[in-house]
């Protein structure tokens, strides 16, 4: 294979999954924690392809494909409950949604 | 040469998804952020197509950063997102254990693999021809995986639903407004 | 004679239950009068069993019936069963005779008050107590009677609820009572193991130490009941109850129980000459303290209260030494008489509106002329004159205890002064009450029952106990005609008669001395020719009744009181109470912490799923 070997793109892959739980734990606008998760999703895709061409199997790229299906309907009730919060005035902020309280 | 150029452009690559990543997290922008997204999208299509994994790629590019992400851009504009603290607010020791799990999250990632693949993850496979191409992955979408495919149709079926229903307006609500 | 017994024993008990059940449904005199009717219908059962009785000779004499086998085990059964023989029948009559006309005499004494209903039912129980404790086959059962008569007591002492001094006093009798019954226990678990068996067989067959402190054991029971020295302080103090109560709880059968106890048990006191020794010396020491104490009492219910616990002394005395008839006979007299006294004591107190204080009667004669002469008959009877009840009993068991060596004679002395002081105690009473001026007082708050001296109801009952205290003695006239001796020969042999001389010579001397104290009383408050002499140290001594009050409340009480409240400082409040609320302090503590995870924030949440999944990965990956 020329360039890296899959070593390094699964490196890629785990740094940028920290960086997305990074960015859900730590932000606090729902709109940013949305796309802290995509990022984490991609990083996960990106760990499948590379090891699909590391073992030369299509099923790694099948899976892929299946996760961004997934990712694209979650991002759409997603986005469906953050517009619904701010139509009802709800601040968009998840430390002030605290409702569940105990 | 040719593996010259492919590490440089492996480099370029990496260093924008990574980059573009901690962007997308440190922005106060929200619509800086999803734009910053989209720049991480398109550097992992090019990871992907590395990878030789072309319809992935193509695919991220016309689903990922072409739909979801004007999505998203969509909804940023509407909502107007506010530039606010990012990391202020919550438990004082937040930020200190966030940091401490995500860095426990990759170590252990890097340990796990290591440990289980031990050396073998440098030998890779040989491909055939068709490896990646949209022919390939049709085939496996209708024979080894179709029970995946049609349940993901499903998923995305009730997706489309909940977002209706997310977005409708009650008309109850609508007269009453007209009224007041 | 079964039948007989049993109909004895289960009226009374169907009187409380009838009472207790129709409540307010019945009129406060209808429960009055089925409370007299059950008494009375035991007093039929009583003479039903005694008539039959006495047709039978010997052994046919003795009867044991077992109704029901109550406990069974390891070889001891206890049953429910009742005893017939003399002795038991004795008591059975004396309780409810006299026990009928005193509940009769509440009908009229208790008139218009708010709780009468609840006092037929507690003089109900009462009756069906006592005529258990005779009647109880075996010391378990005695014991229950025991505990019950104890119950009523209280329960009758405190009659009068709203009284704190009332509430005082009846706790005072249970906890001493109390006390006695906790050494008769401990008889009885000797008893067991000695014998096995509660039976009163089993009294015959202990011996040497066992047999003393059998026998101690149940001497503190019977001294408790009796109010002897030295558990003697209550009966004063039971005077609080209403004036039928005590006539019949503290003056004719609760009282009398112990002296029965020793009677019933008098096998095991014989296998345990010491203790019986100590009984009669106690008797004999109590006369004379209640004798002197009566002296100088105020209150007329409280002189024939000290009047009881001297003849009860007497009645120990008879039994300590062995006179066992002739004490179940001064047991009967005294039942009369004393009775008789506190019913026409009660008149007085009933015409003057409840006035107890001596201090402010006097000159009554005139105005109550019946009570009067009821009045002296009952204190006639008391003082053993002949031919009055007390000196065909008293007299005779005088007798019979200088039959008993060196100890009889010093006993017998102290009971010929004891006559002394009974004669001069007593017609002070009467004298202070009935003669002289009226007084200021009962000019002022005399009132008449329609013209009579009182209602019918408590006429009658005085007039039928004078008339016994009368001639209640002359079934009995030692040495020559013994019936009653020989009655309860059968039961308990006699350990000392009088032999001719010694009959002679008590018989005289004792009514002689009596009358020399009715002599001086005469002169210092009937005549009032020499004013009464004031011994200011004897005189309080006498007025604190000998300390006893003091030096138990030192000796017990102080004691108790300080170690329960030091240990409700020290170990109730912190260990307990701490222990308690520190439970519930800490449960609610730790729910708090809990509590406190659910933040509300979702990145918390995000955190804790992320923490958790990085010590996951570690397990899985550690643990192959």
């Amino acid at each position: 294979m020329l360039g890296p070997d899959v070593t390094w793109y699964l490196s890629v892959s785990a740094i940028l999954f920290s960086i997305g739980a990074l960015g859900v734990l730590l932000r606090r606008s729902p709109l940013i924690v949305l796309l802290s998760l995509e990022i984490m999703l991609n990083s996960c895709n990106l760990a499948l392809i590379a090891f699909s061409r590391r073992n030369g199997e299509s099923a790694g790229q099948v899976f892929a494909i299946a996760v961004m299906a997934v990712a694209a309907s979650e991002v759409v009730v997603g986005l469906g409950l953050i517009v619904a919060m701010s139509r009802r005035k709800l601040p968009l902020d998840v430390d002030r949604l605290t409702t569940l309280r105990g | 040469m040719g593996n010259v150029v492919v590490w440089i452009v492996w480099l370029a690559a990496a260093f924008g998804c990574l980059g573009s990543g901690l962007a997308v997290v440190s922005f106060q922008n929200p619509f800086y952020s999803a734009l910053a997204l989209i720049g991480n999208l398109g550097s992992l299509a090019v990871l992907y197509l590395l990878l030789s994994a072309e319809f992935v790629a193509a695919a991220q590019v016309l689903v990922y950063a072409g739909a979801v992400m004007v999505m998203f851009l969509f909804v940023i504009a509407y909502l107007g997102g506010e530039a606010d603290a990012p990391w202020a607010g919550g438990p004082s020791w937040q930020v200190l254990a966030a940091v401490c799990a995500a860095a426990a999250i990759l170590t252990e990632i890097v340990v796990a693999i290591g440990q289980a693949a031990g050396g073998r993850l440098t030998h890779e496979a040989e491909l055939n021809r068709g490896f990646g191409s949209p022919a390939a992955i049709g085939r496996l979408f209708l024979t080894d995986h179709l029970l995946a495919f049609e349940v993901t149709s499903i998923v995305l079926l009730a997706a489309a639903v909940g977002g209706v229903i997310l977005g409708h307006h009650s008309r109850v609500d609508e007269e009453r407004r007209a009224r007041a | 004679m079964i039948w007989g017994s049993w109909l004895c024993l289960l009226s009374p008990l169907a009187g409380v239950l009838a009472i207790t059940l129709a409540g307010t449904a019945i009129s406060r005199r209808t429960a009055g009068v089925l409370a007299t009717l059950s008494t009375t219908i035991a007093f039929g059962g009583a003479v039903w069993a005694f008539v039959d009785l006495v047709g039978r000779s010997g052994a046919e004499r003795s009867r044991l019936d077992t109704s029901w086998t109550w406990l069974g085990a390891d070889g001891l059964h206890f049953g429910l069963s009742i005893l017939v023989d003399p002795l038991s029948v004795f008591m059975m009559l004396v309780v409810s005779g006299v026990g009928s006309l005193i509940v009769g005499y509440s009908i009229g004494y208790m008139d218009g008050d708010d709780e009468e209903r609840r006092y037929f039912a507690y003089m109900a129980l009462f009756v069906f107590s006592m005529l258990l404790l005779v009647q109880g086959g075996n010391l378990l059962l005695l014991l229950v009677g025991w505990g019950l008569v104890g119950l009523s007591s209280y329960l009758l002492i405190g009659f009068h609820q709203e009284r704190p001094s009332a509430i005082a006093a009846a706790k005072k009798a249970f906890i001493m009572n109390a006390f006695g019954d906790a050494t008769f226990a401990l008889a009885l678990f000797l008893l067991i193991l000695h014998a096995k068996s509660i039976g009163f067989g089993a009294l015959g067959e202990v011996h040497g130490t066992t047999a003393n402190l059998v026998a101690l054991g149940l001497l503190g029971g019977a001294v408790a009941k009796s109010a002897q020295l030295p558990l003697h302080t209550w009966l004063p103090d039971a005077m609080e109850g209403p004036t039928p109560v005590s006539a019949l709880i503290h003056a004719a059968t609760m009282v009398t129980a112990g002296v029965y106890l020793v009677v019933r048990c008098h096998e095991v006191f014989e296998l345990a000459p010491k203790i019986e020794d100590l009984a009669a010396i106690l008797g004999a020491l109590t006369l004379l303290m209640a004798g002197l104490i009566a002296l100088v009492q105020t209150d007329i219910k409280r002189v024939i209260a000290y009047s009881t616990m001297s003849q009860i002394g007497y009645m120990f005395l008879g039994a300590g030494l062995g006179a066992y008839a002739n004490g179940m006979f001064h047991l009967m007299t005294h039942a009369f008489f004393k009775a008789l006294l506190f019913l026409a004591a009660g008149i007085v107190i009933h015409a003057l509106a409840g006035e107890q204080d001596m201090r402010n009667m006097g000159g009554l004669r005139r105005l109550m002329p019946a009570t009067y002469w009821f009045f002296s008959i009952g204190a006639l009877a008391l003082v053993g004159l002949p031919p009055f009840a007390g000196f065909f009993s008293k007299d005779s068991l005088l007798a019979a205890t200088l039959d008993g060596g060196w100890l009889g004679w010093l006993l017998w002395s102290a009971g010929i002064v004891g006559t002394f002081l009974t004669g001069l105690y007593t017609y002070r009473m009467l004298f202070l009450v009935f003669h002289g001026d009226l007084s200021p007082y009962a000019r002022e708050h005399h009132h008449t029952h329609h013209g009579k001296e009182g209602p019918a109801t408590m006429v009658w009952p005085v007039a039928v106990l004078a008339v016994l205290s009368l001639v209640g003695g002359w079934i009995q006239f030692a040495p020559f005609w013994t019936p009653v001796s020989d009655f309860l020969g059968d039961v308990a042999e006699p350990l000392v008669e009088a032999h001719g001389w010694q009959e002679l010579l008590s018989s005289v001397l004792a009514p002689v001395v009596g009358l020399l104290g009715v002599g001086l009383a005469w002169w210092l408050y009937g005549a009032r020719r020499v004013a009464v002499p004031r011994l200011g140290f004897a005189q309080r001594v006498l007025e604190r009744k000998l300390y006893w009050d003091e030096l138990y409340d030192w000796v017990f009480y102080r004691p108790a009181a300080f170690v329960s409240r030091a240990w409700l400082r020290w170990i109730e409040r912190p260990v307990i109470g701490g222990s308690a609320v520190g439970l519930a302090l800490g449960a609610r503590e730790s729910g708090e912490l809990v509590s406190e995870t659910q933040t509300g924030y979702l990145r918390t949440y995000a955190l804790a799923l992320a923490a958790g999944l990085a010590v996951l990965v570690v397990v899985f990956i550690s643990v192959k």
